[in-house]
């Protein structure tokens, strides 16, 4: 089940009218449990057993640290327990697919079987979640919840469940503990977030989509134009897709009366990797910044020691996002971009002299290009179309006119937001017009198919 | 306007200065945070549009139809402009003719359907004219619910509904089948009960299609994407248009069915052979159930329903298959009979005068026509100055 379809809307309506009703009462996060496990359920009812035994495998082993001194074994017990759900749905395809490779490169017959399994929706993100909360009550961070049902509550939150923001257990937990209220003006937010995701969604991304998924599912038929553009439409369609899925799980969340962390900050305006960094998936780059690049060692060695940490943090990022050599060489693209841009800010010159709107850019062009090999179906797709794009002529794109107008509006609005102009934007006869605007695009003129978003499959 | 509260609001109190954690994030990245007075404002303004644009669309859309006017088959399933049709013809018209293609007349000019010879029949006596209101490729599921959905406007009026026993040839036809079929029409048929098992569209769209029966504005987008995007969503025909204006492809003026002047030969020309259909029984048949649903919602309404049934081409059956067909035309006699339907059951016509089982040429549409005319129980109920029920 997605925001964007028309089966959410009357399971959030009664999932919202009973919430409403026990919000105040212990039942409250049983229903949340419930609900969510429907929603979860929805797409494919086996599943449930995933969610469900990742659930009671980390509470017990939180029981059993918080009681033990072998806190780092319970720990790896669960980073284990984590590690191998992700590797089994996740990577055995991938690990299978390579083994196999090295078997046949040393002349052997052997082939391992290839695993056909169905990557359970949204594993990465609560799996993450969970590992973070258990590292954090290792830490001592954050308290252990004793309640299992707020426990489960916290794991399987249904708008944050199937591609985040990986939300922190020392935001989100407290949340479940505290007498919830929900005012008018929480609602009125929630409806003012989910809005704007769904436009994004359907109005932008899927669009887009539709010019992206022509050009890159034959790359080898189209010119440099066509390939450049499919390439900065991608750019655009992926941050619509998943800054919109963020903001409608934002939105219902909100609703509710939870608040949950910003995940994207008009990321395509930043000035440097590092900056892009902290405005895009924030909550999968705060999480690598404290579980894997922190105990690595951080910023506290040498320039060539950053350099490495940086680069390995990267590179598990980009592994993380997809079981594929392409997610791994966009993950060591952007760890190498880092390093420079870290170095290029040393210098005075690029830091003082350089003018904004041309770093802006050349981190644009930089992450676009970046996102081929994210995109690419196979490796040897993403170096043709890096090749096509320097080496091939010029043909007509047939990019339609309405996407480059959508593409270059939402820019202007960005950079508007991010100017003196912002105070026209922040006048209630702008939003109200521009939601109107926003609702009439989306009911009349969005397709009705419900294309699933991009992060879901991570 | 009274702008949304940008103070953290907590649960429970904190420390002056303090703020949990997940209070101090920020609220967006963009603007957009409207106030509850905001929003009300914007649903204030959202329903009126919901309610005046399908309204005053047709005060800039070119619709006249003539008095030979049917859907044209390109907007088969524009139902939104159906609906306008119906309000056009029940002011217009005193009689509508409802049905599939044998009613659209699938092989003849709009100027040879049987409405046109109706209306051309009573003009020189009762001065009657006959709105042809079919719809090529509908079956009798799929017309029920285009007249529960979109022919609210027929209401009050005489209408003569027409039976096509071609829908219960087979299992198939007759929508009885497990295996998925895509058949026509499938945005008119009962989305959740009663089940129909060959149609299998994903939950998330049937319920757009239940939204859509009741919303008006999504009546009429549809109605913009089929009559003026090629029934393309706008990306769609972006892709499919890259350099033009999705303004420009709307010249406010309904695309004009390309009406085909060629003669058809009859089924026997071409060397039809007689076929034993595997007819279903009416007991079980899934489509005669929603013939009789069609009855009933067109009579809630206060019209005057008459059916005609047939006539279907006799000629092509075997002689088996010609005693089920009897059988069923027997017990939809009974049933008409039993609740109180006018019905007319017109001999068959001369072989070569269909074009094929179930659809009459030219002249077929003529002789049927007369023959209804002649009908005393046609010319009571339809042809008579009598107030509808």
């Amino acid at each position: 089940m997605h925001f964007h379809t028309w089966t959410f809307l009357p399971f959030f309506l009664i999932a919202y009218g009973v919430y409403l009703g026990v919000r105040t009462s212990r039942f409250a996060n049983l229903w949340i449990v419930i609900v969510s496990y429907v929603f979860y359920g929805w797409w494919n009812p086996l599943y449930l057993a995933i969610i469900a035994y990742s659930t009671l495998i980390d509470y017990a082993v939180l029981a059993c640290m918080v009681k033990s001194s072998r806190k780092k074994m319970w720990l790896s017990v669960s980073i284990v327990n984590g590690l191998f759900l992700l590797g089994f749905f996740k990577y055995g395809l991938f690990v299978t697919e390579n083994i196999n490779h090295l078997l046949s490169a040393v002349g052997s017959d052997y082939a391992l079987a290839r695993p056909e399994r169905l990557l359970p929706l949204g594993l990465s993100f609560y799996v993450f979640k969970s590992m973070g909360y258990l590292i954090d009550c290792y830490r001592g961070h954050v308290a252990r919840e004793t309640n299992l049902i707020r426990h489960a509550a916290f794991v399987s939150f249904f708008p944050i469940l199937l591609a985040g923001p990986i939300e922190r257990a020392a935001n989100l937990l407290p949340q479940f503990r505290d007498p919830r209220r929900v005012t008018p003006q929480d609602m009125a937010d929630g409806l003012s977030l989910f809005v704007v995701g769904l436009f994004k969604k359907v109005a932008l991304a899927d669009c887009l989509a539709l010019y992206v998924n022509k050009i890159y599912a034959s790359p080898e038929s189209f010119q440099g134009p066509a390939l450049i553009l499919a390439t900065v439409a991608f750019a655009w369609q992926i941050y619509f897709d998943f800054s919109g899925y963020t903001d409608m799980a934002r939105g219902v969340a909100r609703a509710m009366g939870f608040r949950i962390m910003l995940n994207f900050n008009h990321p395509y305006l930043a000035t440097g990797l590092g900056d892009f960094w902290r405005r895009w998936h924030i909550s999968l780059s705060t999480w690598f910044r404290d579980y894997v690049y922190i105990p690595l060692g951080g910023s506290r060695g040498g320039p060539l020691f950053t350099a490495r940490n940086v680069l390995l943090t990267m590179v598990v990022s980009g592994l993380w996002h997809g079981a594929a050599w392409t997610f791994v060489v966009w993950g060591a693209l952007h760890g190498l971009g880092m390093v420079v841009t870290r170095a290029l800010e040393r210098h005075p010159f690029y830091r003082d002299k350089c003018p904004r709107l041309a770093k802006q850019i050349g981190v644009f062009a930089f992450v676009t290009f970046a996102w081929i090999f994210f995109r690419a179906s196979t490796w040897s797709d993403a170096c043709l179309i890096v090749t096509r794009i320097f080496t091939s002529g010029l043909s007509d794109p047939a990019c339609p006119l309405l996407f480059i107008a959508l593409m270059g509006g939402v820019l202007i609005y960005q950079f508007m937001c991010d100017s003196s102009l912002r105070r026209y934007l922040m006048t209630g006869s702008v939003r109200v017009s521009l939601t109107v605007l926003m609702l009439l695009y989306v009911i009349l003129f969005s397709a009705s198919g419900g294309q699933a978003f991009i992060y879901n499959q991570f | 306007m009274k702008e949304p509260d940008t103070k953290n609001t907590t649960a429970s109190p904190l420390p002056a200065g303090l703020v949990r954690p997940w209070e101090a994030s920020p609220f967006s990245s963009n603007e957009q945070r409207l106030s509850v007075t905001q929003w009300l404002l914007t649903l204030a303004i959202m329903l009126l549009l919901f309610v005046s644009l399908p309204r005053l669309w047709p005060l800039i859309e070119d619709f006249n139809p003539d008095p030979d006017y049917r859907m044209p088959y390109t907007l088969s399933d524009d139902y939104w402009l159906y609906s306008q049709y119906c309000q056009w013809a029940a002011a217009h018209s005193d009689v509508m003719v409802v049905g599939d293609s044998v009613v659209w007349g699938h092989y003849v000019p709009p100027d040879e359907s049987l409405s046109h010879h109706l209306t051309g029949l009573t003009g020189k006596t009762t001065q009657q004219t006959f709105a042809n209101m079919g719809i090529d490729g509908i079956h009798p599921a799929a017309m029920a619910g285009l007249l529960e959905y979109y022919g609210q406007a027929i209401s009050g009026k005489k209408v003569i509904l027409s039976f096509n026993p071609l829908w219960m040839t087979s299992k198939k036809h007759d929508l009885q089948t497990d295996k998925e079929f895509r058949f026509n029409h499938p945005r008119l048929v009962p989305q959740f009960t009663p089940r129909i098992a060959c149609y299998t569209e994903s939950i998330p769209n049937r319920l757009r299609i239940v939204m859509e029966r009741r919303v008006e504005l999504l009546q009429w987008s549809s109605h913009l994407s089929t009559a003026y995007l090629d029934k393309m969503d706008l990306s769609t025909w972006a892709m499919a248009h890259p350099y033009d204006s999705p303004l420009g492809a709307m010249p406010f003026t309904l695309p004009q069915p390309k009406e085909t002047t060629e003669q058809h030969p009859s089924w026997n020309a071409r060397g039809g052979a007689a076929q034993a259909f595997p007819w279903v029984d009416l007991e079980t048949s899934v489509q005669w159930q929603f013939f009789k649903r069609a009855i009933n919602t067109l009579r809630d309404r206060s019209n005057t329903v008459f059916v005609v049934i047939g006539p279907f081409n006799e000629h092509m059956m075997t002689d088996k298959s010609l005693g089920q067909y009897r059988l069923i035309k027997a017990g939809v006699e009974t049933w008409l009979q039993e609740n109180k339907v006018p019905y007319s059951m017109p001999a068959p016509l001369p072989s070569d005068l269909y074009a094929d089982a179930s659809h009459p040429l030219a002249a077929g549409y003529a002789l049927l026509a007369q023959q209804l005319c002649d009908d005393a129980s046609f010319k009571s109920v339809i042809l008579s100055p009598a107030e509808p029920d």
